[in-house]
């Protein structure tokens, strides 16, 4: 480990608090008033970021906003002749550097699978390429998978450090953190003093137990092909799915869902264009101009969301899967769907 | 009122102090109401901007919460008188949605003043005046409407009873 | 707890054959969460279970599982219900979307349910129970083969907490002894009370500080077993168009204000809203106030009287009347 530093539990908040003033910095928060929401909040001095579990909802708004503002138009009325009108525009802001400290390596996995989509393509998405060229993620090895994780299950793992600009081993008192990448080299110094050998020794160890997890029982890379092959099977796939609600509740807390819609809200001659999270459980996502709808019931809409977490998005991507394993839309919810038993069911009763 | 009239007149003259009370009134008495008033020339206060429903069985409670969301300083419904309805029921439906909201208003901090329904027939054209001068009044002592933004300054109960 | 489990079996397996299918509960992803069971194998009527754990309100799923099932043969639905869950039903038959016989109703006598973000909060790392017992003002625990006390009301749903109807007042069979209510019939909602005391600036920052998390997955509205607009609901309409999809909190607010108005005269506080949402707004806490005031004026309660019509799909034509 090279370029080690070492900061203890007490001395972080008030680092914390120095970096903020430099830019905008995120941190898992109990954001709820009563129980136990955590989502990934601006930093405030005093608050008390909440390392020991997993966040309720994923970091992915501080790259992809649930809804933000392409840009502003204002239609301008032409005095010498009423008939025309010209538009102006008003471009996006400037976006602040910015700093996710405390995310998982399934969370940052996540960015991975938005990488491919809006930064690898024919057209590079400018609005998530600006946020994501000044955002610097600092994830914390995870030292606490529970029962709906499944990271190692689709080929990541608590101690992934793929993509993650600064490495945080949490140990006794403190955390040991390491510099991955040249943006996570810049701001490492402001996290304490280089870290000692025994703090390094300790984390190492950390590290090893980490790696050594395995997160989640089955395989479920490779399930394309049972995928292609259930896909018409309409009697499994309402049987899997009957007790679904059909809530956005699963792809809006999941790292890697990116859908959204674009819309426009103007009132008289002035608007802007809207950029917003769309969910393919939702009813109307699919529903066209005309009325029609492919996907009307809540199976065939499922049925996609496995689809392009587990094969099309795989077979598009070399293999990558758009599911990082965070296990948010099994743990949150509200009747305990569970992805992966669908997608080892697909492949157990392949032959059915 | 003269005075009121007055101020309000110069109240209106600045942008800022501007109040906009929405009313919605039935088709069949109160916009009948509303024009015996304008025919008979009772001086009425501007603040009012009328939007005209078939009947207040049509009033949607959403219409008047839309309306103080997107900044309306006050809302003010007005009907038919019971039993008087063009519909028959129509306003038997609504007065029981009308009292519901406007208790529950308050529960989520909108000021229960700020919403008022009422029953106005077409020949009652002073009734009318009476009802939106009053309304008026009661809107301008309140003053804008608050808007919906939180206020960092107010302390949040810590624990509820959940 | 198994002979509950054992006798809710027998008590489906009598009647399987005129069943289409039956709702119940089995065991989720892990021994700490249960989940909705459809099932529709006799053989299969062996993963039914109860227990505290227990928590989605199966009535919800009725309208749409009666909607597919098969026209010709006329089957019923079996279903197992708690106190409050047999309001819900009570309340889908008092608007007509169910029909009394179609439904096999199991009513289950219920202490409460477990709230499981309380009991994350209170137990991080905890997943793997062997078995919750709810005492007279205890839960009791047991994990890793420990046994562990807990308040109340640190581990039961808010609902339970101030829940009237333990045992359901709809049903064709009563599985085990009726249990004796926590709370008096005209018990106050303590969490309403407490916002009804402050100034009327602090509740609305309230609100809006609630309502600010909320991310707009319409979990609450698709757990609600009375939004039986589902698909159709105008919070997602473009013509007319009642919300945008900017995220303020002007929009958040509307449409939970459009619920409570929906759901005004018609919720049973079955707390299923306030469950499933990812952001812990206490949501349902709008729909008691609302039915404090129902009370109030309507002298009603949603979900009693299968014969009675919600007091807002009704009038009084007296002249002073509401």
């Amino acid at each position: 480990m090279t370029e080690c530093y070492y900061i203890s539990q007490n001395e972080l908040p008030a680092v914390l608090e120095t970096v903020s003033g430099l830019m905008d910095v995120w941190v898992p928060l109990k954001t709820g008033t009563h129980k136990t929401a955590i989502e990934f909040a601006p930093f405030t001095p005093g608050c008390r970021p909440i390392f020991d579990r997993q966040s309720t909802s994923s970091p992915k708004s501080v790259l992809f906003p649930q809804s933000e503002t392409l840009f502003k138009f204002r239609y301008l009325k032409d005095e010498s002749d009423p008939t025309r009108q010209t538009v102006a525009l008003t471009d996006l802001e400037e976006i602040r550097p910015a700093l996710v400290f405390g995310l998982r390596p399934c969370d940052a996995r996540g960015f991975l699978v938005f990488d491919k989509v809006f930064l690898d393509g024919i057209a590079k998405d400018p609005y998530y390429a600006k946020r994501r060229e000044k955002t610097v993620l600092a994830t914390l090895a995870c030292k606490t998978p529970d029962s709906a994780c499944f990271c190692s299950s689709v080929g990541s793992g608590p101690g992934d450090r793929q993509n993650s600009d600064l490495w945080i081993i949490p140990i006794d008192d403190g955390f040991v953190i390491e510099a991955l990448t040249e943006k996570g080299r810049e701001v490492l110094p402001r996290f304490g003093k280089p870290a000692g050998e025994s703090q390094i020794k300790q984390a190492e160890k950390v590290q090893k137990h980490i790696d050594g997890l395995t997160v989640g029982k089955a395989d479920l890379t490779g399930a394309g092909s049972e995928f292609t092959r259930r896909f018409t099977d309409t009697e499994f796939w309402r049987d899997q799915v009957s007790k679904c609600l059909s809530c956005g509740m699963c792809t809006f807390n999941c790292p890697t869902c990116y859908c959204f819609n674009i819309t426009d809200d103007a009132h008289g001659l002035e608007g802007e264009r809207l950029r917003s999270w769309d969910s393919c459980m939702f009813n109307h996502y699919t529903r066209e101009a005309s009325g029609h709808n492919p996907r009307p019931e809540k199976y065939e809409r499922f049925r996609n969301r496995v689809g392009h977490k587990f094969s099309y998005f795989p077979e598009r991507y070399d293999g990558m899967m758009a599911c990082c394993g965070c296990g948010r839309c099994i743990r949150n919810c509200p009747v305990s769907m569970d992805i992966r038993q669908i997608v080892r069911s697909l492949k157990e009763n392949a032959d059915v | 009122m003269k005075k009121y009239l007055m101020e309000n007149l110069q109240q209106n003259s600045t942008e800022e102090q501007k109040i906009r009370i929405i009313g919605f009134l039935c088709n069949w008495c109160s916009y009948g109401g509303a024009d015996t008033a304008g025919v008979c020339r009772f001086k009425q206060p501007t603040d009012l901007r009328i939007i005209r429903i078939p009947c207040t069985g049509r009033m949607d409670p959403m219409f008047a919460i839309k309306a103080l969301i997107n900044g309306a300083d006050g809302v003010l419904v007005s009907g038919c008188h019971p039993n008087d309805c063009h519909y028959s029921v129509g306003n038997f439906y609504a007065r029981r949605r009308m009292e519901a909201l406007k208790r529950f208003l308050p529960f989520v901090g909108i000021d229960t003043q700020r919403f008022h329904y009422t029953w106005v027939s077409a020949s009652e054209g002073q009734v009318w005046q009476q009802v939106v001068t009053e309304f008026t009044e009661k809107i301008h002592q309140l003053g804008p409407n608050p808007g919906f933004h939180i206020n960092p300054d107010i302390q949040q109960p810590l624990s509820l009873a959940l | 707890m198994n002979d509950k489990n054992k006798i809710i079996k027998q008590t489906f397996q009598k009647v399987f054959d005129d069943l289409e299918v039956v709702l119940g509960w089995k065991q989720g992803f892990d021994s700490l969460h249960m989940t909705p069971a459809f099932i529709r194998k006799a053989s299969d009527l062996d993963q039914l279970v109860f227990n505290p754990q227990c928590v989605q309100n199966l009535s919800g799923y009725l309208f749409s599982t009666l909607k597919a099932a098969d026209p010709e043969k006329q089957g019923k639905i079996g279903i197992c219900v708690k106190g409050c869950d047999s309001r819900s039903l009570t309340a889908l038959i008092q608007e007509g979307l169910v029909e009394r016989d179609r439904v096999y109703i199991v009513g289950i006598p219920c202490k409460g349910v477990v709230d499981v973000k309380k009991l994350r909060n209170l137990k991080p790392s905890l997943t793997e129970i062997s078995g919750i017992t709810i005492e007279a003002d205890e839960v009791v625990i047991e994990a890793d083969g420990k046994t562990e006390r807990f308040p109340i009301a640190d581990v039961l749903a808010h609902k339970c907490l101030q829940c009237r109807y333990p045992n359901p007042l709809i049903y064709d069979a009563l599985i085990g002894e009726p249990v004796t209510a926590r709370v008096a019939q005209d018990a106050a909602r303590p969490a309403v009370e407490q916002l009804d005391a402050l100034s009327l600036e602090a509740r609305r920052n309230f609100w809006l500080t609630e309502m600010d998390r909320c991310i707009r997955c319409y979990a609450c509205r698709n757990a609600c077993p009375m939004c039986v607009c589902q698909d159709s609901c105008i919070a997602e309409t473009r013509s007319p168009k009642w919300l945008s999809q900017r995220s303020d909190i002007s929009e958040k607010f509307l449409f939970h204000m459009i619920r409570t108005v929906h759901l005004a005269g018609r919720c049973t506080e079955c707390g299923e809203c306030m469950r499933v949402c990812p952001v812990d707004i206490p949501v349902t806490l709008l729909m008691e106030k609302m039915n404090c005031i129902v009370k109030e004026l309507f002298d009603y309660e949603a979900g009693i009287d299968p014969e009675s019509k919600p007091p807002l799909q009704t009038y009084d034509s007296s002249k002073t009347g509401i």
